[in-house]
């Protein structure tokens, strides 16, 4: 996602404030039909891209990740 | 709600390499190559004074991790002073960026609304993104910057949530009438983590619990936030009328990738503190055991979530939760700022958690973050305490969008946003125009040559020799700070500027 550099920022006119998203429609809240639980209903993320994301990530990347304690 | 809120991240910071890099070093490095060409050191740290209590003294010492004591002799071989090492820049957006101790640190423009705030701590992160990109070119390695708050190892660090509110509320009031909504607020605003762990490192790998931070807490409420921490953090540094107002710095929270969850979690927190100080919160909401309360909520595997109150009785996060939000119904106006929305999210938050959590996959990042590693785990067949996993729980806060795995999820349309693109991409360069912010940020824009020194709640010129510093103490008020910013706004000079604001 490009960023600007500071360097060459562009003068951004300024705007209002942010406003409020609109009001989001609700999950779907149709009745089930059985007992037990049930798979959710919504719509769930494409796993293709996902899936091949995940597999590119180092497995030992957590073991090397060391931090200093902050606040 | 109607105050002002911020948020300061502090990142993790690695490189991709095998050899463990100095976090110190890098963070130093990765601030600079943000600074613009007439870059000055010009934060006055005078005034800061992390040992004063808001109950009324100075503490003796701040506690430390156990750890630190090895990195002693590390540390002293920086050769940088200690303005250098904090490397901090004030940026034109309003923004304070620096290295905390070991970490870069973002700390937003004061807002006034809730969504601005979310726009500037999503600018936060493509500020530092840009700033690891430029960093990965010069060492030819490739620097990643997580917005989390663990290492897994027992090393935690904050994302804190600050909210300015009245001076004159009973510190004990306070404390009981937020601790509780603190300690359950994680069911929508957790972050998620893979393992148990301790400050003294890693318990249980393979057990996923709902919030990041739930296992470093110790104390209720005290000073400390490295060591020791409190769930309710009692730093007096309102940088503001300390007379009026007092600047609660919240450290319970976790580190959100997800919009939605970050407006829900700070909206909510804001409308609690308005009831706080209307006084309506009852007694009988106080937890017992609440460092214990915490914990128990975040690794319930259940999502039951039930704990023990000090009355005695034995009640739900959801329950609990739901009577704040029915005061909040019932006693705050729903057209002030954006009460409505968060009030209509809240409750639609509830009930969704209350018959199946993972419906909130588009919305809640400990839900997406379990949804993805149980998608994974079913996948390729491998168990829930596999590296691998846990390295993968880790990659869901990388905050560069070609590798993160929020990411990932965001750029395909599977997360719910409160905010867009153009909105942030505004917010790196520009600061809220209606807080103090504005008058900092644009100062820095305007005048930067002439420009002494930087707080949160003064900017100080040097006019003609003379040092002249505008306190920004009162623009905590929006009508004051509106007056302030125009002012500033059609000033040519520091001259005009300082006459027109009949400052001596």
């Amino acid at each position: 996602m490009p960023v600007e550099d500071t360097s060459t920022k562009r003068h951004i006119h300024l705007r209002d404030r942010v406003q409020k998203p609109a009001k989001p429609i609700g999950p779907d809240d149709s009745s089930d039909d059985g007992d037990g639980p049930k798979r959710p209903k919504v719509d769930k993320p494409e796993t293709e891209e996902l899936l091949r994301r995940m597999r590119r990530v180092d497995k030992d990347q957590s073991r090397r990740y060391r931090q200093r304690t902050g606040e | 709600m109607n105050r002002l809120i911020g948020i300061e991240t502090e990142y993790g910071i690695t490189l991709n390499t095998e050899k463990e890099c100095d976090p110190v070093r890098e963070s130093i490095e990765l601030i600079k190559s943000y600074r613009r060409e007439d870059f000055r050191p010009m934060w006055d740290y005078k005034g800061e004074d992390p040992f004063r209590d808001e109950r009324g003294f100075r503490a003796d010492t701040l506690h430390e991790h156990p750890d630190e004591a090895d990195y002693q002799s590390m540390d002293q071989q920086h050769p940088e002073s200690f303005v250098e090492i904090k490397s901090d820049l004030i940026l034109t957006n309003g923004a304070r960026l620096y290295n905390d101790h070991a970490h870069p640190e973002y700390s937003t423009a004061e807002c006034q609304n809730l969504f601005d705030l979310i726009a500037h701590d999503k600018a936060g992160e493509r500020i530092l993104q840009q700033c690891a990109d430029r960093r990965s070119q010069k060492l030819n390695k490739d620097v990643i910057l997580y917005k989390n708050n663990t290492d897994y190892k027992g090393h935690s660090y904050g994302c804190h949530d600050n909210y300015l509110m009245r001076r004159d509320i009973p510190f004990d009031y306070l404390k009981e009438s937020l601790i509780p909504f603190l300690v359950t607020r994680q069911i929508f605003a957790g972050a998620g983590k893979l393992g148990i762990e301790s400050e003294k490192g890693m318990i249980s790998p393979g057990s996923y619990q709902i919030s990041q931070r739930a296992d470093f807490f110790q104390v209720e409420a005290s000073v400390d936030t490295m060591h020791k921490r409190p769930i309710f953090n009692t730093r007096d540094e309102p940088h503001a009328d300390p007379q009026k107002y007092r600047r609660l710095h919240g450290i319970a929270g976790d580190a959100n990738m997800s919009e939605y969850s970050t407006a829900l979690k700070v909206g909510s927190t804001a409308l609690v503190i308005d009831l706080i100080e209307l006084r309506l919160i009852p007694d009988n909401f106080a937890v017992i055991e609440p460092t214990e309360a915490i914990k128990e909520i975040s690794r319930d595997q259940t999502c039951r979530w039930q704990f023990r109150l000090k009355d005695g009785k034995t009640t739900t996060a959801i329950d609990l939760q739901r009577q704040y939000l029915e005061l909040a119904k019932q006693h705050l106006d729903p057209n002030n700022g954006e009460t409505d929305w968060i009030l209509a999210e809240w409750e639609a938050i509830l009930n969704q958690l209350e018959q199946e959590p993972m419906e909130l996959v588009d919305r809640i990042d400990w839900v997406a973050k379990k949804w993805l590693l149980t998608t994974f785990v079913e996948e390729e067949g491998i168990k829930w305490d596999d590296p691998w996993l846990q390295s993968l729980a880790l990659q869901y806060h990388d905050i560069d969008p070609e590798n993160g795995l929020y990411y990932a999820l965001e750029m395909q349309g599977s997360m719910r946003r409160v905010v867009t693109d153009d909105q942030i991409n505004h917010a790196i360069h520009n600061p809220p125009k209606d807080t103090r912010a504005y008058f900092r940020g644009k100062s820095i824009d305007k005048f930067t040559n002439q420009m002494e020194s930087v707080q949160w709640d003064h900017v100080t010129f040097n006019l003609n020799g003379k040092v002249v510093s505008v306190n920004m103490n009162k623009l905590a008020d929006p009508e004051i700070a509106e007056k302030y910013n125009r002012v500033l706004d059609q000033a040519q000079t520091v001259e005009e500027l300082i006459n027109k604001l009949d400052i001596e």
